[in-house]
């Protein structure tokens, strides 16, 4: 048998060894955001309870918490479970500084994400909704009026608000933790008529 | 039998192959559309739903939250300007310019994201807090014994990272068309 002979008979099992390792590579890709136990979303839901504005500011592992935040802003975050009820999050802010805010879903990703300059003249009114609470929320809007508030709808039932209050020089921090909390999270009574459907 | 040990063989071969393949994939960075200006790399998309399925894999395994499009863009330097790994025990001068941006902060952080501190409590700037020699003009320096201007106190030994981060900026939309010369520079001076 010379080398040849023996390269060809081997040449199936190593082409079946390749579609088998393309297949354990895609599919564990597209697995791991379901399967990570550590991730953003689980690591939060330790330090702060559903619905309720959580500062990490102050708290020592906040940054160990979550790698690469900027050592210059103040983070809260408020975590929602839309199957309770739809999430309000408003406030005034007290000052002009840079606030970032992103509305995230059950894995981290912003399906939403504003400053402080997306605000209407510093007034903060966002409610979080899944698409059946929406419906439920626009049949009873008055006819004649434009929403006053700003409607998001969640693509995942869970997921974070991540609000960061930059502070510019070091002495600012105390300042950028009162400018987060400015804002408050709340749990909103269900509109009539919505269910959780929808996901 | 022998039929059967080499597909066993064949399929923990694959496996592993597979396996590999996505811890490599994974620790190389955030998936495609990476931004490469200089030495600064960037995932414009990752934090957001439209991030690709490496960047989300990538994101559940670090935990981290990049940003969303509207809130700014940030950017990793793993080297100098003229590529050298970046070191704790080496001196580097950052230099303009920074992109438009309403603020951008430089701070550093180890290779795992967790910002280094020092004795000094400075782990990074802002762009308010830096102290100017002329518009547009400043240099921040790096080393572990006191310079004069913006210090960077570094302390230890070891890689390092540094974060570059434009808050609301207009570059979001075009970061791709960032190139080097757009983005801070970054000059090793002597070595411990």
């Amino acid at each position: 048998m010379s080398f040849g002979d023996r390269f060809l008979g081997w040449l199936p099992w190593i082409l079946a060894a390749l579609i088998i390792a393309g297949i354990v590579h895609l599919t564990s890709i597209l697995a791991m955001p379901r399967l990570a136990t550590e991730d953003a979303f689980a690591r939060i839901a330790r330090v702060a309870p559903l619905h309720k504005l959580t500062i990490l500011a102050g708290k020592p592992d906040a940054m160990k918490l979550l790698p690469f935040e900027d050592p210059s802003t103040a983070v809260a975050v408020c975590r929602f479970d839309l199957t309770q009820g739809p999430l309000r999050l408003k406030g005034k802010l007290v000052g002009d500084g840079l606030m970032l805010m992103s509305f995230r879903n059950r894995y981290g990703a912003a399906f939403y994400s504003m400053t402080d300059r997306g605000t209407s003249r510093g007034t903060l009114n966002v409610v979080v909704v899944t698409q059946a609470q929406l419906e439920a929320i626009e049949a009873n809007d008055p006819e004649d009026e434009t929403p006053s508030e700003l409607r998001l709808t969640s693509p995942t039932l869970k997921g974070l608000v991540i609000l960061r209050s930059l502070a510019p020089e070091k002495g600012d921090y105390p300042r950028a933790v009162e400018e987060l909390k400015s804002i408050a999270c709340l749990l909103e009574p269900a509109p009539a008529g919505a269910g959780v459907k929808s996901g | 039998m022998a039929v059967f040990f080499k597909s066993l063989f064949v399929v923990t071969i694959g496996v592993a192959l597979g396996l590999f393949a996505t811890w490599f994939s994974i620790e190389q960075g955030h998936g495609f559309g990476a931004v490469k200006a200089g030495p600064w790399l960037g995932w414009p998309r990752a934090g957001t739903t439209s991030a690709d399925p490496y960047a989300r894999a990538a994101i559940s395994r670090t935990a981290e939250l990049p940003l969303g499009l509207a809130e700014g863009l940030s950017f990793l330097a793993r080297s100098d300007s003229s590529g050298r790994p970046l070191r704790r025990e080496c001196i580097y001068t950052i230099s303009p310019p920074v992109p438009a941006a309403r603020y951008w902060t430089i701070s550093v952080a180890s290779p795992q994201g967790v910002t280094l501190t020092n004795d000094f409590g400075r782990t990074g700037f802002t762009s308010r807090e830096i102290i100017r020699t002329g518009p547009g003009r400043f240099s921040i320096k790096l080393a572990r014994e006191v310079q004069s201007g913006n210090w960077l106190p570094m302390a230890a030994e070891g890689p390092f990272v540094l974060v570059l981060r434009l808050y609301d900026t207009p570059v979001s939309s075009a970061a791709s068309a960032l190139k080097g010369s757009d983005m801070p520079s970054i000059t090793r001076g002597a070595c411990a």
